[in-house]
């Protein structure tokens, strides 16, 4: 039998492939370096995440598809949303490094697996974003937490850390369990998992029970995944468990992940099913939006507030993504712009909270940050920016985004939920406020511990909300070509 | 009549409802993932099923890959149980409580 | 009452009594005993509905692999093995509340299924495809046309699962203080 080469172009995927080969290079590295040194593993991150970003870029427009199974339609998509999406997370990556590095020093974490995972992790979520099909998206949902349930529990024996491991473990299986449930149901309902021939499905037949329950399963599997109300009940323990920076990472990417999976199934495979999903997407929305406002206003622990205000966070992007049941090319555009400047927000702040921790569990607490503005002036003016930009106060990142995004859902006709979203915004003022408050007005004995690496990553992030709030328009249109090239099955292109 | 494939639809919600059941009312870890499993297996169940019924290979495929997921898991989750039970020689749930804030 | 009847019923009838076991003994060992049975009774209706290589697959991972390691969880786990007080924890109520709510939507579903024609009756799988299926399978997990890329990420997660239990396991080096 002859071999006739396979016709796939692997430069398509490589951005993903770069990753994965990065983090297996790691470990067998590791077989080989000696214990004394280890740097190392910074380095490899950083370029593969580098490389795999540049390869990102370069793809830009091309509209690829790959690895074409029978039925005519490619598993894997590098269309523009996948690579804005993949271009985020990889920023995620290479931001989270440098804010890590000297903590997992302090704390004796400082080990190539943190590294290695991460980099898994991250190829999950890209593959997140490059999925189009069920099963892969799944698989891909998968291969991103698998690493953060581990990376939680890596301070072990510490038992707040083997906690919130276990119970991020526990509810993400949950959650996974509930997915394939759904999965299986819209496949019972199509015969297919392929995205878009989902689609095609339900325009030829339109819509039945058990599309629409399993819709409802998927929807409830993802939500676990965003952390919405009423699926956030492990976000705020989790977040308080893990080490910082890994908190960050997964305030940041697995949250993107999870909307990336979001929107694809709501926007790509069942936009017909609009009608039902728009009321249910409003509703969690709402709740996410009170609850995880009202919520962060009581939290002494920097952390916990930190989850409270992203659990928040994922109720504005849901208010986009309810705006993408009308008006999708400004519902997902919209979305997308929100996560990129939460991106950089929230890591800054993030990266804040990991310098003000001298070990693991110590200063978390809100009171830490008193007279921090006297000691370190400029990390404390980034964080004050941060706060501001997390409120959604001009001239930030934070307020472009939620300006595009209620701009969104009042083109939707969406009008209660705008006004709840400015309402929630104007409370959570006090409690972001009241961290600048606390550094500003008060004396105390607040120390942070930053290497030029962390103060670095802070400067990067700071600028970047500030051009993101000065100049959204160039953002703005690539993410609305991101989400055109997206959604040309619905433009009837 | 023959075992239509209503039956195995139902025989699959019913273990499904039975692993929530578990998941959301027992107190130890490892029952609470043995459930999940149970859950998992529901979902096979309901995609070879479907792939019965509707004459197509494809979903006794995804069921290859829906099990890898769950041995994965398997390995993660008691890897953390195990060493949670070092930790604090207890792996009930009512007592991982610490971070209550 | 017919023979297939018959044996859809006490298959499925074992594997929902060995699920409810799982869910009430108070026992861990028994509870997994239980399971194992439950994954047989599965493995039993992936023979009536004709997946014979799934069913052995079922038997060797779920049976052989991984109910295994469960019962190593609970022997290394050992102080758990002794009954409970109550088996069910603190937030039983609201649990049975929201899972009850779950079974009625579900069996909602599953009666307006009842009137769906798609679901008469199954068409015969050609024999020749039922022989060939472990080739057919085989090629399709490594063909570029078919299963390579969920293949390939699958054992990307099996080794990132693998390190990260490996990591999170091993033995302490240092003497706890």
């Amino acid at each position: 039998m002859e071999f006739t080469p396979p016709e796939i172009n692997l430069l398509i995927v490589a951005p993903v492939l770069i990753i994965m080969a990065a983090g297996s290079l790691g470990m067998v590295i590791d077989l080989f370096m000696p214990d004394g040194k280890k740097g190392w593993a910074v380095w490899l991150a950083a370029i593969g995440l580098l490389l795999a970003l540049a390869q990102n870029i370069a793809l830009w427009n091309g509209n690829y598809e790959t690895f074409i199974p029978q039925n005519g339609v490619a598993m894997v998509v590098m269309d523009n949303f996948a690579i804005f999406l993949n271009a985020t997370f990889l920023l995620t990556g290479l931001l989270v490094i440098p804010l890590s590095r000297s903590y997992l020093q302090r704390t004796g974490l400082e080990k190539p697996e943190y590294y290695m995972l991460l980099l898994f992790s991250i190829s999950g979520m890209m593959l997140m974003g490059m999925a189009n099909d069920l099963i892969l998206v799944f698989l891909a949902l998968e291969v991103l937490s698998i690493p953060l349930y581990i990376m939680c529990g890596m301070l072990w024996p510490r038992p707040e850390s083997e906690e919130s491991a276990m119970k991020y473990f526990l509810l993400g299986a949950f959650s996974s369990a509930i997915f394939v449930f759904g999965i299986a149901l819209v496949y019972g309902a199509t015969t297919t998992t392929a995205i878009p021939l989902i689609f095609d499905a339900v325009a030829a037949n339109g819509l039945n029970a058990m599309i629409v329950t399993g819709l409802a399963f998927l929807m409830v599997g993802a939500g676990f995944k965003v952390a919405a109300v009423p699926f956030h009940m492990w976000t705020p323990d989790v977040y308080e468990g893990a080490p910082t920076p890994v908190t960050a990472f997964m305030s940041v990417g697995a949250k993107i992940a999870g909307f990336a999976a979001l929107l694809r199934v709501l926007m790509l495979a069942l936009p017909q099913a609009s009608g039902e999903w728009v009321t249910a997407v409003a509703v969690l929305s709402t709740l996410t939006l009170i609850i995880g406002n009202v919520v962060a206003i009581r939290q002494g622990n920097i952390k916990r507030m930190l989850a409270y205000s992203s659990i928040a966070h994922a109720g504005y992007i849901l208010i986009a993504v309810a705006a993408a049941a009308d008006n999708p090319s400004a519902g997902v555009s919209s979305a997308l712009f929100y996560m990129f400047a939460y991106l950089f927000t929230n890591l800054g702040a993030f990266g804040m909270v990991i310098a003000l921790e001298r070990n693991y569990g110590e200063g978390n607490l809100l009171d830490d940050f008193k007279g921090l503005a006297k000691r370190h002036p400029w990390l404390s003016l980034a964080m004050a920016y941060f706060m501001l930009s997390l409120t959604g106060i001009p001239p930030t990142g934070g307020f472009s985004a939620k300006f595009y995004v209620f701009g969104a859902a009042i083109e939707a006709e969406l009008y209660w939920l705008v006004l709840i979203g400015v309402i929630t915004s104007v409370i959570s003022g006090y409690y972001y406020l009241r961290v600048v408050y606390l550094m500003y007005m008060f004396d105390g004995e607040g120390q942070l511990i930053t290497g030029r690496a962390l103060q670095f990553a802070v400067f990067v992030m700071a600028i970047s909300t500030l051009v993101l709030g000065l100049f959204p328009e160039g953002l703005f249109n690539l993410t609305a070509e991101a989400t055109l090239s997206a959604t040309r099955l619905l433009a009837g292109g | 009549m023959t075992a239509t494939i209503d039956w195995y639809v139902a025989l699959s919600a019913i273990l499904f409802t039975i692993g929530a059941l578990g998941v959301l009312l027992r107190r130890s870890a490892i029952i609470v993932f043995m459930c999940i499993e149970l859950m998992l297996n529901s979902a096979n169940l309901l995609f070879v099923a479907f792939a019965r019924s509707l004459g197509d290979l494809h979903g006794q495929v995804l069921v290859f890959f829906v099990i890898v997921v769950a041995a994965a898991e398997v390995a993660v989750g008691l890897a953390l149980i195990v060493t949670i039970f070092r930790t604090k020689r207890s792996i009930n749930i009512d007592e991982i409580n610490l971070l209550k804030g | 009452m017919t023979g297939e009847q018959f044996v859809f019923l006490a298959v499925s009838g074992l594997t929902i009594v060995a699920g409810i076991l799982v869910v009430t003994l108070r026992n861990l060992f028994h509870a997994a005993l239980a399971m194992m049975l439950s994954f047989l009774g599965v493995a039993g209706i992936y023979i009536m509905l004709g997946a014979g290589f799934l069913a052995a697959a079922q038997l060797l991972i779920y049976i052989g692999a991984i109910s295994i390691l469960i019962i190593f969880a609970i022997m290394l786990t050992r102080r758990m093995m002794q009954a409970q007080d109550t088996p069910f924890n603190s937030q039983a109520g609201a649990g049975l509340v929201t899972a009850v709510l779950s079974f009625i939507l579900l069996v909602f579903v599953i009666t307006r299924l009842w009137r769906n024609e798609i679901f008469d009756s199954p068409p015969e799988v050609p024999t020749a495809i039922m022989n060939q299926i472990v080739v057919q399978l085989g090629s399709d997990f490594v063909s570029p046309g078919a299963y390579v890329i969920p293949f390939i990420v699958a054992s990307m997660l099996l080794l990132a699962a693998l390190i990260g239990a490996v990591y999170v396991a091993w033995p302490q080096v240092e003497d706890e203080a």
